[in-house]
Protein backbone atom coordinates (compact mmCIF):
# COMPACT_ATOMS: atom_id res chain seq x y z
CA UNK A 1 0.00 0.00 0.00
CA UNK A 2 0.98 3.85 -0.24
CA UNK A 3 2.98 4.97 2.64
CA UNK A 4 2.83 8.44 2.55
CA UNK A 5 5.22 9.29 5.17
CA UNK A 6 7.96 7.49 3.25
CA UNK A 7 6.57 9.42 0.11
CA UNK A 8 7.70 12.71 2.18
CA UNK A 9 10.61 11.80 2.98
CA UNK A 10 12.02 10.52 -0.08
CA UNK A 11 10.64 13.76 -1.85
CA UNK A 12 11.58 15.93 0.46
CA UNK A 13 15.34 14.51 -0.02
CA UNK A 14 14.88 14.14 -3.48
CA UNK A 15 14.30 18.05 -3.93
CA UNK A 16 17.25 19.00 -1.88
CA UNK A 17 19.37 17.25 -4.12
CA UNK A 18 17.70 19.20 -7.55
CA UNK A 19 17.17 22.47 -6.55
CA UNK A 20 19.73 24.50 -4.75
CA UNK A 21 18.37 27.64 -6.04
CA UNK A 22 15.20 29.81 -6.03
CA UNK A 23 12.20 28.27 -7.59
CA UNK A 24 8.91 29.11 -8.76
CA UNK A 25 5.36 27.15 -8.12
CA UNK A 26 2.07 26.94 -10.16
CA UNK A 27 -0.24 27.57 -6.66
CA UNK A 28 -3.64 27.22 -7.36
CA UNK A 29 -4.60 26.35 -3.71
CA UNK A 30 -6.12 22.85 -4.62
CA UNK A 31 -4.90 19.94 -3.12
CA UNK A 32 -2.36 18.82 -5.60
CA UNK A 33 -0.14 22.51 -5.91
CA UNK A 34 -0.84 22.83 -1.84
CA UNK A 35 0.98 19.89 -1.20
CA UNK A 36 3.16 20.37 -3.56
CA UNK A 37 4.02 23.01 -2.39
CA UNK A 38 4.53 22.27 1.32
CA UNK A 39 6.67 19.85 0.37
CA UNK A 40 9.04 21.84 -1.43
CA UNK A 41 8.64 24.37 0.99
CA UNK A 42 10.48 21.97 3.04
CA UNK A 43 13.45 20.96 1.47
CA UNK A 44 14.34 24.62 0.34
CA UNK A 45 12.47 26.94 2.75
CA UNK A 46 12.04 30.50 1.44
CA UNK A 47 13.70 29.79 -1.42
CA UNK A 48 10.48 28.76 -3.19
CA UNK A 49 8.10 31.54 -4.52
CA UNK A 50 4.28 30.55 -4.73
CA UNK A 51 2.38 32.58 -7.80
CA UNK A 52 -1.14 32.12 -7.63
CA UNK A 53 -2.77 34.07 -10.75
CA UNK A 54 -6.34 34.74 -11.19
CA UNK A 55 -8.02 33.80 -14.13
CA UNK A 56 -11.15 35.53 -14.28
CA UNK A 57 -12.24 32.03 -14.43
CA UNK A 58 -12.45 31.06 -10.73
CA UNK A 59 -15.28 30.11 -8.20
CA UNK A 60 -17.10 32.59 -6.31
CA UNK A 61 -14.78 34.00 -3.80
CA UNK A 62 -12.04 31.95 -4.54
CA UNK A 63 -8.87 34.19 -5.41
CA UNK A 64 -9.64 35.72 -1.96
CA UNK A 65 -9.33 31.79 0.15
CA UNK A 66 -6.26 31.12 -2.12
CA UNK A 67 -4.62 34.57 -1.06
CA UNK A 68 -5.89 33.61 2.83
CA UNK A 69 -3.76 30.23 2.36
CA UNK A 70 -0.70 31.16 1.19
CA UNK A 71 -0.57 33.61 4.46
CA UNK A 72 -1.89 30.57 6.50
CA UNK A 73 1.43 28.53 5.16
CA UNK A 74 3.26 31.21 5.34
CA UNK A 75 4.43 31.15 1.72
CA UNK A 76 6.13 33.45 0.07
CA UNK A 77 4.08 34.65 -2.53
CA UNK A 78 2.97 36.40 -5.39
CA UNK A 79 -0.83 37.06 -6.74
CA UNK A 80 -1.57 37.87 -10.31
CA UNK A 81 -4.84 39.38 -11.36
CA UNK A 82 -5.09 38.67 -14.61
CA UNK A 83 -8.69 38.04 -16.20
CA UNK A 84 -8.93 40.46 -18.57
CA UNK A 85 -5.98 38.31 -20.23
CA UNK A 86 -7.63 35.73 -19.96
CA UNK A 87 -10.87 36.78 -21.41
CA UNK A 88 -9.31 38.36 -23.58
CA UNK A 89 -7.13 35.44 -25.12
CA UNK A 90 -10.23 32.97 -24.84
CA UNK A 91 -12.41 35.72 -27.32
CA UNK A 92 -14.50 33.46 -29.75
CA UNK A 93 -12.37 30.44 -28.81
CA UNK A 94 -15.85 27.41 -28.97
CA UNK A 95 -12.91 24.16 -29.58
CA UNK A 96 -11.92 23.13 -25.97
CA UNK A 97 -8.89 21.59 -26.65
CA UNK A 98 -7.75 25.13 -28.02
CA UNK A 99 -9.50 26.78 -24.77
CA UNK A 100 -6.93 24.40 -22.81
CA UNK A 101 -3.91 25.30 -24.64
CA UNK A 102 -4.32 28.69 -25.04
CA UNK A 103 -4.52 28.92 -21.09
CA UNK A 104 -1.69 26.68 -20.53
CA UNK A 105 0.50 28.94 -22.63
CA UNK A 106 -1.22 31.73 -20.69
CA UNK A 107 -0.55 30.89 -17.54
CA UNK A 108 3.16 29.72 -18.57
CA UNK A 109 3.83 33.43 -20.47
CA UNK A 110 2.93 34.94 -16.73
CA UNK A 111 5.17 32.41 -14.84
CA UNK A 112 8.06 33.56 -17.15
CA UNK A 113 7.81 37.12 -16.41
CA UNK A 114 7.70 36.35 -12.74
CA UNK A 115 11.03 33.86 -13.29
CA UNK A 116 12.36 36.84 -15.47
CA UNK A 117 11.94 39.48 -12.78
CA UNK A 118 13.14 36.98 -10.12
CA UNK A 119 16.07 35.00 -12.31
CA UNK A 120 14.88 31.81 -11.92
CA UNK A 121 15.10 28.80 -13.35
CA UNK A 122 12.73 26.34 -12.06
CA UNK A 123 9.50 26.10 -12.16
CA UNK A 124 7.47 23.42 -9.78
CA UNK A 125 3.61 22.11 -10.83
CA UNK A 126 1.43 19.81 -9.02
CA UNK A 127 1.38 17.58 -12.11
CA UNK A 128 -0.44 14.19 -10.89
CA UNK A 129 -0.98 10.93 -12.70
CA UNK A 130 -3.90 11.38 -14.38
CA UNK A 131 -2.81 14.63 -15.74
CA UNK A 132 -0.02 13.45 -18.07
CA UNK A 133 -1.91 10.28 -18.81
CA UNK A 134 -4.84 12.25 -20.35
CA UNK A 135 -3.03 14.55 -22.34
CA UNK A 136 -1.05 12.05 -24.46
CA UNK A 137 2.14 11.68 -26.21
CA UNK A 138 3.44 9.97 -28.77
CA UNK A 139 1.82 6.51 -27.94
CA UNK A 140 -0.74 7.49 -25.85
CA UNK A 141 -4.40 8.78 -27.17
CA UNK A 142 -5.26 12.89 -25.72
CA UNK A 143 -8.10 12.77 -24.11
CA UNK A 144 -7.93 16.03 -22.75
CA UNK A 145 -4.95 18.26 -22.64
CA UNK A 146 -4.23 19.21 -19.55
CA UNK A 147 -3.25 22.51 -19.03
CA UNK A 148 0.11 21.62 -17.01
CA UNK A 149 1.32 19.22 -19.36
CA UNK A 150 -0.48 19.24 -22.82
CA UNK A 151 -0.87 22.98 -22.53
CA UNK A 152 2.39 24.06 -22.13
CA UNK A 153 3.63 25.67 -24.94
CA UNK A 154 6.71 23.81 -26.61
CA UNK A 155 9.21 26.99 -26.56
CA UNK A 156 8.77 27.80 -22.38
CA UNK A 157 11.80 28.68 -20.92
CA UNK A 158 11.61 26.55 -17.55
CA UNK A 159 12.81 23.76 -16.04
CA UNK A 160 9.92 21.76 -14.67
CA UNK A 161 10.21 19.88 -11.45
CA UNK A 162 6.69 17.29 -10.93
CA UNK A 163 7.32 16.02 -7.60
CA UNK A 164 3.84 14.29 -7.65
CA UNK A 165 3.90 12.77 -11.05
CA UNK A 166 3.16 8.89 -10.42
CA UNK A 167 0.57 9.54 -7.56
CA UNK A 168 -3.01 10.02 -8.00
CA UNK A 169 -5.43 12.21 -5.65
CA UNK A 170 -6.16 9.17 -3.60
CA UNK A 171 -2.69 9.26 -3.02
CA UNK A 172 -2.27 13.00 -2.86
CA UNK A 173 -4.57 13.21 -0.11
CA UNK A 174 -3.09 10.88 1.99
CA UNK A 175 -0.16 13.10 1.69
CA UNK A 176 -1.94 16.33 2.54
CA UNK A 177 -3.99 14.72 5.88
CA UNK A 178 0.21 13.38 6.71
CA UNK A 179 1.02 16.94 6.59
CA UNK A 180 -1.78 18.11 8.16
CA UNK A 181 -2.99 20.40 5.33
CA UNK A 182 -6.67 22.15 5.55
CA UNK A 183 -7.41 21.34 2.06
CA UNK A 184 -6.94 18.01 1.98
CA UNK A 185 -10.40 16.85 1.01
CA UNK A 186 -11.11 19.69 -1.24
CA UNK A 187 -12.85 18.83 -4.19
CA UNK A 188 -10.77 18.76 -7.72
CA UNK A 189 -11.29 22.18 -9.67
CA UNK A 190 -9.62 21.70 -13.23
CA UNK A 191 -6.79 23.99 -13.78
CA UNK A 192 -8.72 25.70 -16.94
CA UNK A 193 -11.18 26.50 -14.22
CA UNK A 194 -14.85 27.70 -15.01
CA UNK A 195 -13.87 28.36 -18.86
CA UNK A 196 -14.33 24.69 -19.40
CA UNK A 197 -17.44 24.57 -17.49
CA UNK A 198 -18.93 26.92 -20.19
CA UNK A 199 -19.05 24.82 -23.35
CA UNK A 200 -18.17 26.54 -26.40
CA UNK A 201 -16.88 30.49 -26.11
CA UNK A 202 -15.98 31.20 -22.44
CA UNK A 203 -17.32 34.96 -21.74
CA UNK A 204 -16.86 36.75 -18.97
CA UNK A 205 -21.38 36.81 -19.33
CA UNK A 206 -21.31 33.02 -19.22
CA UNK A 207 -18.55 32.85 -16.65
CA UNK A 208 -20.90 34.60 -14.46
CA UNK A 209 -23.89 32.94 -15.09
CA UNK A 210 -21.80 28.69 -14.27
CA UNK A 211 -19.88 30.79 -11.04
CA UNK A 212 -23.12 31.30 -9.52
CA UNK A 213 -24.89 27.80 -10.90
CA UNK A 214 -21.34 26.03 -9.10
CA UNK A 215 -21.93 27.86 -6.10
CA UNK A 216 -25.55 27.14 -6.14
CA UNK A 217 -24.63 23.12 -6.89
CA UNK A 218 -21.77 22.97 -3.97
CA UNK A 219 -23.37 24.59 -1.21
CA UNK A 220 -26.38 22.72 -2.07
CA UNK A 221 -24.56 19.02 -1.85
CA UNK A 222 -22.48 19.85 0.98
CA UNK A 223 -25.38 20.55 2.92
CA UNK A 224 -27.37 17.35 1.74
CA UNK A 225 -24.01 15.15 2.61
CA UNK A 226 -23.71 17.35 5.93
CA UNK A 227 -27.41 15.98 6.60
CA UNK A 228 -26.72 12.72 5.50
CA UNK A 229 -28.74 12.76 2.71
CA UNK A 230 -26.16 11.48 0.16
CA UNK A 231 -22.20 10.60 0.18
CA UNK A 232 -20.31 13.59 -0.62
CA UNK A 233 -19.96 12.83 -4.38
CA UNK A 234 -15.81 13.30 -5.69
CA UNK A 235 -16.61 16.28 -7.30
CA UNK A 236 -19.66 18.21 -8.16
CA UNK A 237 -20.61 21.21 -10.26
CA UNK A 238 -22.37 22.82 -13.30
CA UNK A 239 -21.96 22.90 -16.74
CA UNK A 240 -23.28 26.30 -18.75
CA UNK A 241 -24.59 24.75 -22.07
CA UNK A 242 -24.76 27.30 -24.98
CA UNK A 243 -28.41 25.74 -25.92
CA UNK A 244 -31.46 27.99 -25.63
CA UNK A 245 -34.82 26.51 -24.35
CA UNK A 246 -38.22 28.11 -24.46
CA UNK A 247 -39.69 29.18 -20.86
CA UNK A 248 -42.54 30.14 -19.11
CA UNK A 249 -41.28 32.42 -16.05
CA UNK A 250 -43.73 35.02 -14.55
CA UNK A 251 -46.27 34.66 -17.53
CA UNK A 252 -43.69 35.39 -19.82
CA UNK A 253 -42.06 33.54 -22.37
CA UNK A 254 -38.37 32.64 -21.78
CA UNK A 255 -35.32 31.67 -23.68
CA UNK A 256 -32.30 30.89 -22.01
CA UNK A 257 -29.10 28.82 -21.95
CA UNK A 258 -29.40 25.18 -20.06
CA UNK A 259 -27.23 24.58 -17.04
CA UNK A 260 -26.28 20.68 -16.75
CA UNK A 261 -25.79 19.61 -12.76
CA UNK A 262 -22.77 16.95 -12.36
CA UNK A 263 -21.62 14.72 -10.03
CA UNK A 264 -19.12 11.61 -9.34
CA UNK A 265 -17.94 8.98 -7.36
CA UNK A 266 -14.38 8.02 -7.91
CA UNK A 267 -11.51 7.46 -6.14
CA UNK A 268 -8.62 8.55 -9.11
CA UNK A 269 -10.42 10.12 -11.35
CA UNK A 270 -9.70 7.58 -14.23
CA UNK A 271 -12.79 6.00 -13.60
CA UNK A 272 -15.67 7.48 -11.90
CA UNK A 273 -19.39 6.68 -11.20
CA UNK A 274 -21.89 9.56 -11.90
CA UNK A 275 -23.26 10.11 -8.01
CA UNK A 276 -26.99 9.23 -7.31
CA UNK A 277 -28.96 12.47 -5.71
CA UNK A 278 -31.70 12.06 -3.55
CA UNK A 279 -34.38 13.54 -5.85
CA UNK A 280 -35.43 16.20 -3.43
CA UNK A 281 -31.67 17.65 -3.32
CA UNK A 282 -32.03 17.40 -6.95
CA UNK A 283 -35.03 19.41 -6.90
CA UNK A 284 -33.51 22.13 -4.58
CA UNK A 285 -30.80 22.40 -6.74
CA UNK A 286 -32.42 22.86 -9.88
CA UNK A 287 -35.09 25.44 -8.48
CA UNK A 288 -32.73 27.35 -6.74
CA UNK A 289 -30.57 27.58 -10.31
CA UNK A 290 -33.88 28.84 -12.60
CA UNK A 291 -34.56 31.32 -9.84
CA UNK A 292 -31.68 32.98 -8.66
CA UNK A 293 -30.47 33.13 -12.82
CA UNK A 294 -33.88 34.38 -13.41
CA UNK A 295 -34.37 34.22 -17.68
CA UNK A 296 -30.80 33.26 -18.17
CA UNK A 297 -31.50 29.65 -17.38
CA UNK A 298 -34.86 28.08 -17.87
CA UNK A 299 -33.78 24.31 -18.15
CA UNK A 300 -31.61 22.44 -15.68
CA UNK A 301 -30.89 18.44 -16.43
CA UNK A 302 -28.49 16.06 -14.30
CA UNK A 303 -25.26 14.11 -16.16
CA UNK A 304 -26.05 10.62 -15.44
CA UNK A 305 -23.23 9.34 -17.50
CA UNK A 306 -19.70 7.64 -16.03
CA UNK A 307 -16.26 7.96 -17.03
CA UNK A 308 -15.73 5.57 -19.46
CA UNK A 309 -17.65 6.46 -21.70
CA UNK A 310 -17.57 9.83 -20.05
CA UNK A 311 -15.05 12.03 -18.60
CA UNK A 312 -15.38 14.69 -15.54
CA UNK A 313 -15.35 17.88 -17.08
CA UNK A 314 -18.17 18.04 -19.91
CA UNK A 315 -14.23 19.58 -21.99
CA UNK B 1 10.51 -9.89 -4.31
CA UNK B 2 8.36 -10.97 -7.48
CA UNK B 3 9.20 -9.23 -10.40
CA UNK B 4 6.71 -8.49 -12.77
CA UNK B 5 6.77 -5.24 -15.75
CA UNK B 6 4.42 -3.54 -17.46
CA UNK B 7 4.77 -3.33 -21.28
CA UNK B 8 2.82 -0.29 -22.14
CA UNK B 9 1.08 -0.11 -25.56
CA UNK B 10 -0.37 3.36 -25.19
CA UNK B 11 -3.24 2.71 -22.68
CA UNK B 12 -5.32 5.40 -20.00
CA UNK B 13 -4.68 2.88 -17.69
CA UNK B 14 -1.24 1.01 -18.11
CA UNK B 15 0.14 3.19 -14.95
CA UNK B 16 -2.98 1.84 -12.96
CA UNK B 17 -1.67 -1.62 -13.36
CA UNK B 18 2.08 -0.59 -12.33
CA UNK B 19 0.25 1.09 -9.04
CA UNK B 20 -1.73 -2.29 -8.22
CA UNK B 21 1.46 -4.34 -8.82
CA UNK B 22 2.91 -2.10 -6.55
CA UNK B 23 0.46 -1.84 -4.01
CA UNK B 24 0.96 -5.80 -3.59
CA UNK B 25 4.46 -5.67 -3.38
CA UNK B 26 5.58 -6.50 -6.26
CA UNK B 27 8.75 -4.87 -7.76
CA UNK B 28 7.74 -3.38 -11.00
CA UNK B 29 8.40 -0.98 -13.47
CA UNK B 30 6.68 0.06 -16.91
CA UNK B 31 8.65 -0.15 -19.87
CA UNK B 32 7.70 0.61 -24.00
CA UNK B 33 6.87 -2.47 -26.05
CA UNK B 34 9.60 -1.38 -27.95
CA UNK B 35 11.75 -2.68 -25.90
CA UNK B 36 14.11 -5.88 -27.04
CA UNK B 37 13.67 -9.24 -25.72
CA UNK B 38 16.96 -10.18 -25.11
CA UNK B 39 17.40 -7.18 -22.47
CA UNK B 40 14.36 -7.97 -20.67
CA UNK B 41 14.77 -11.34 -20.45
CA UNK B 42 18.11 -10.69 -18.88
CA UNK B 43 16.16 -8.94 -15.53
CA UNK B 44 14.90 -12.02 -14.54
CA UNK B 45 11.18 -11.19 -14.46
CA UNK B 46 8.39 -13.30 -13.29
CA UNK B 47 5.88 -12.07 -15.09
CA UNK B 48 4.84 -9.68 -17.72
CA UNK B 49 1.58 -7.94 -17.98
CA UNK B 50 0.80 -6.49 -21.78
CA UNK B 51 -1.24 -3.29 -21.12
CA UNK B 52 -3.99 -1.69 -23.37
CA UNK B 53 -3.95 0.70 -26.08
CA UNK B 54 -4.88 3.49 -28.12
CA UNK B 55 -8.31 2.49 -30.41
CA UNK B 56 -8.04 0.06 -32.69
CA UNK B 57 -4.66 -1.12 -31.82
CA UNK B 58 -5.95 -4.50 -31.23
CA UNK B 59 -7.39 -4.80 -34.64
CA UNK B 60 -4.69 -4.68 -36.43
CA UNK B 61 -1.06 -3.50 -36.37
CA UNK B 62 1.97 -5.01 -34.44
CA UNK B 63 1.92 -3.75 -30.89
CA UNK B 64 5.72 -3.00 -30.89
CA UNK B 65 7.60 -6.06 -30.09
CA UNK B 66 5.03 -7.87 -28.37
CA UNK B 67 5.36 -10.49 -30.86
CA UNK B 68 8.27 -11.44 -30.23
CA UNK B 69 7.44 -11.57 -26.79
CA UNK B 70 4.96 -13.64 -26.69
CA UNK B 71 7.55 -16.30 -28.45
CA UNK B 72 10.38 -15.90 -26.65
CA UNK B 73 9.94 -15.63 -23.09
CA UNK B 74 8.75 -18.61 -21.02
CA UNK B 75 6.97 -16.63 -18.00
CA UNK B 76 3.33 -16.07 -17.53
CA UNK B 77 1.64 -13.02 -19.49
CA UNK B 78 -1.16 -11.39 -18.82
CA UNK B 79 -3.04 -9.41 -21.32
CA UNK B 80 -5.54 -6.90 -20.66
CA UNK B 81 -7.83 -5.05 -23.13
CA UNK B 82 -5.77 -4.25 -26.65
CA UNK B 83 -3.22 -6.84 -24.93
CA UNK B 84 -5.78 -9.76 -24.77
CA UNK B 85 -6.82 -8.88 -28.29
CA UNK B 86 -3.14 -8.81 -29.33
CA UNK B 87 -2.57 -12.26 -27.79
CA UNK B 88 -5.67 -13.42 -29.60
CA UNK B 89 -4.38 -12.73 -32.94
CA UNK B 90 -1.33 -14.05 -32.37
CA UNK B 91 -2.17 -17.22 -31.91
CA UNK B 92 -4.37 -17.55 -34.79
CA UNK B 93 -7.58 -16.10 -33.52
CA UNK B 94 -9.87 -13.57 -34.34
CA UNK B 95 -10.64 -10.32 -33.02
CA UNK B 96 -13.32 -7.78 -34.87
CA UNK B 97 -15.10 -4.15 -34.10
CA UNK B 98 -17.65 -5.11 -31.50
CA UNK B 99 -21.32 -4.86 -32.40
CA UNK B 100 -22.31 -3.56 -28.66
CA UNK B 101 -18.85 -2.19 -27.68
CA UNK B 102 -18.44 -1.35 -23.73
CA UNK B 103 -18.24 1.10 -21.87
CA UNK B 104 -17.54 1.59 -18.01
CA UNK B 105 -20.02 -1.01 -15.81
CA UNK B 106 -20.50 -4.52 -16.83
CA UNK B 107 -21.72 -7.58 -15.06
CA UNK B 108 -18.96 -10.75 -15.80
CA UNK B 109 -20.14 -14.48 -15.48
CA UNK B 110 -17.49 -17.00 -14.93
CA UNK B 111 -18.23 -19.65 -17.48
CA UNK B 112 -15.10 -22.16 -15.61
CA UNK B 113 -13.00 -22.52 -12.50
CA UNK B 114 -9.50 -21.29 -13.03
CA UNK B 115 -6.82 -20.44 -10.81
CA UNK B 116 -6.90 -17.14 -12.19
CA UNK B 117 -10.71 -17.28 -10.79
CA UNK B 118 -9.84 -17.82 -7.45
CA UNK B 119 -12.12 -16.53 -4.51
CA UNK B 120 -13.76 -14.37 -7.55
CA UNK B 121 -17.74 -14.36 -7.10
CA UNK B 122 -19.31 -15.95 -10.41
CA UNK B 123 -20.75 -12.59 -11.21
CA UNK B 124 -19.40 -9.55 -10.49
CA UNK B 125 -19.17 -6.14 -11.73
CA UNK B 126 -15.86 -5.25 -14.21
CA UNK B 127 -15.33 -2.12 -15.78
CA UNK B 128 -14.37 -2.14 -19.77
CA UNK B 129 -13.29 0.24 -22.63
CA UNK B 130 -13.42 -1.30 -26.00
CA UNK B 131 -14.60 -1.06 -29.31
CA UNK B 132 -13.70 -4.40 -30.72
CA UNK B 133 -13.31 -7.59 -29.40
CA UNK B 134 -12.10 -11.37 -29.32
CA UNK B 135 -14.57 -13.01 -31.80
CA UNK B 136 -12.50 -16.09 -32.09
CA UNK B 137 -10.85 -18.15 -29.66
CA UNK B 138 -7.61 -19.44 -30.78
CA UNK B 139 -6.76 -22.84 -30.88
CA UNK B 140 -5.34 -24.07 -27.56
CA UNK B 141 -6.92 -21.44 -25.72
CA UNK B 142 -10.18 -21.92 -24.08
CA UNK B 143 -12.91 -19.13 -22.71
CA UNK B 144 -13.32 -18.48 -19.00
CA UNK B 145 -16.22 -16.01 -19.04
CA UNK B 146 -18.44 -13.86 -20.77
CA UNK B 147 -20.73 -10.25 -20.33
CA UNK B 148 -23.29 -9.74 -22.09
CA UNK B 149 -22.87 -8.18 -25.44
CA UNK B 150 -19.39 -9.70 -25.25
CA UNK B 151 -18.85 -13.24 -25.07
CA UNK B 152 -14.81 -13.75 -24.48
CA UNK B 153 -13.74 -11.69 -21.73
CA UNK B 154 -11.38 -14.30 -20.37
CA UNK B 155 -8.51 -16.27 -22.40
CA UNK B 156 -5.98 -19.01 -21.65
CA UNK B 157 -3.66 -20.96 -22.80
CA UNK B 158 -4.03 -24.41 -22.33
CA UNK B 159 -0.54 -25.11 -21.88
CA UNK B 160 0.94 -22.01 -20.94
CA UNK B 161 0.62 -19.57 -18.37
CA UNK B 162 -1.11 -16.74 -21.11
CA UNK B 163 -4.12 -14.92 -20.04
CA UNK B 164 -6.00 -12.44 -21.92
CA UNK B 165 -8.85 -9.95 -19.96
CA UNK B 166 -11.35 -7.93 -22.33
CA UNK B 167 -12.26 -5.87 -19.21
CA UNK B 168 -9.74 -3.71 -16.70
CA UNK B 169 -9.10 -5.42 -13.61
CA UNK B 170 -6.36 -2.54 -12.83
CA UNK B 171 -9.16 0.15 -12.34
CA UNK B 172 -11.33 1.16 -9.28
CA UNK B 173 -14.24 0.32 -9.79
CA UNK B 174 -13.82 -3.07 -10.89
CA UNK B 175 -15.22 -4.75 -7.66
CA UNK B 176 -12.28 -8.12 -7.84
CA UNK B 177 -10.22 -5.87 -9.79
CA UNK B 178 -6.98 -6.99 -6.99
CA UNK B 179 -8.01 -10.18 -6.43
CA UNK B 180 -7.39 -10.86 -10.48
CA UNK B 181 -3.69 -9.43 -10.08
CA UNK B 182 -3.24 -11.80 -6.58
CA UNK B 183 -3.67 -14.86 -8.71
CA UNK B 184 -1.77 -13.90 -11.69
CA UNK B 185 0.75 -13.25 -8.92
CA UNK B 186 0.45 -16.75 -7.61
CA UNK B 187 0.77 -18.02 -10.60
CA UNK B 188 3.78 -16.21 -11.25
CA UNK B 189 5.56 -17.13 -8.06
CA UNK B 190 4.91 -20.73 -8.55
CA UNK B 191 5.95 -20.78 -12.06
Amino acid sequence: MFNPNKFIEETVKKIKNEIKEETLIAFSGGVDSTVCAALVNKAIGNNLIAVNVDTGYMRKNEPQEIKNLMKKMKLNYRFIEASETFYKSLKGILDPEEKRKIIGETFIRIFENVAKEENIKYLVQGTIAPDWIESGDDFRDTIKSHHNVGGLPKDMNLKLVEPLRDLYKDEVRKVARSLNLIVSEKQPFPGPGLAIRIIGEATEDRTRIVREACDIVEKEIEEAARKKYMELPWQYFAVLLPTKSVGVQGDQRAYGFVIAIRAVQSIDAMTCEFSKIPSNVIEKISNKITNNLGNEINTVVYDITNKPPGTVEWE
Amino acid sequence: MTKIYVVDNGGQWTHREWRTLKYLNIDTKIIPNTIIIDELLKENIDGLVLSGGSPRIGLEGSLGNCSEILDKSEIPIMGICAGHQFIARHYGGKVEPSKVPEFGKVELTINKNDEILKKINNKSIVWESHNDEVTKIPNNFINLAKSENCKIQIIKHNDKHIYGFQFHPEVEHTEFGMQFFKNFIKICESN
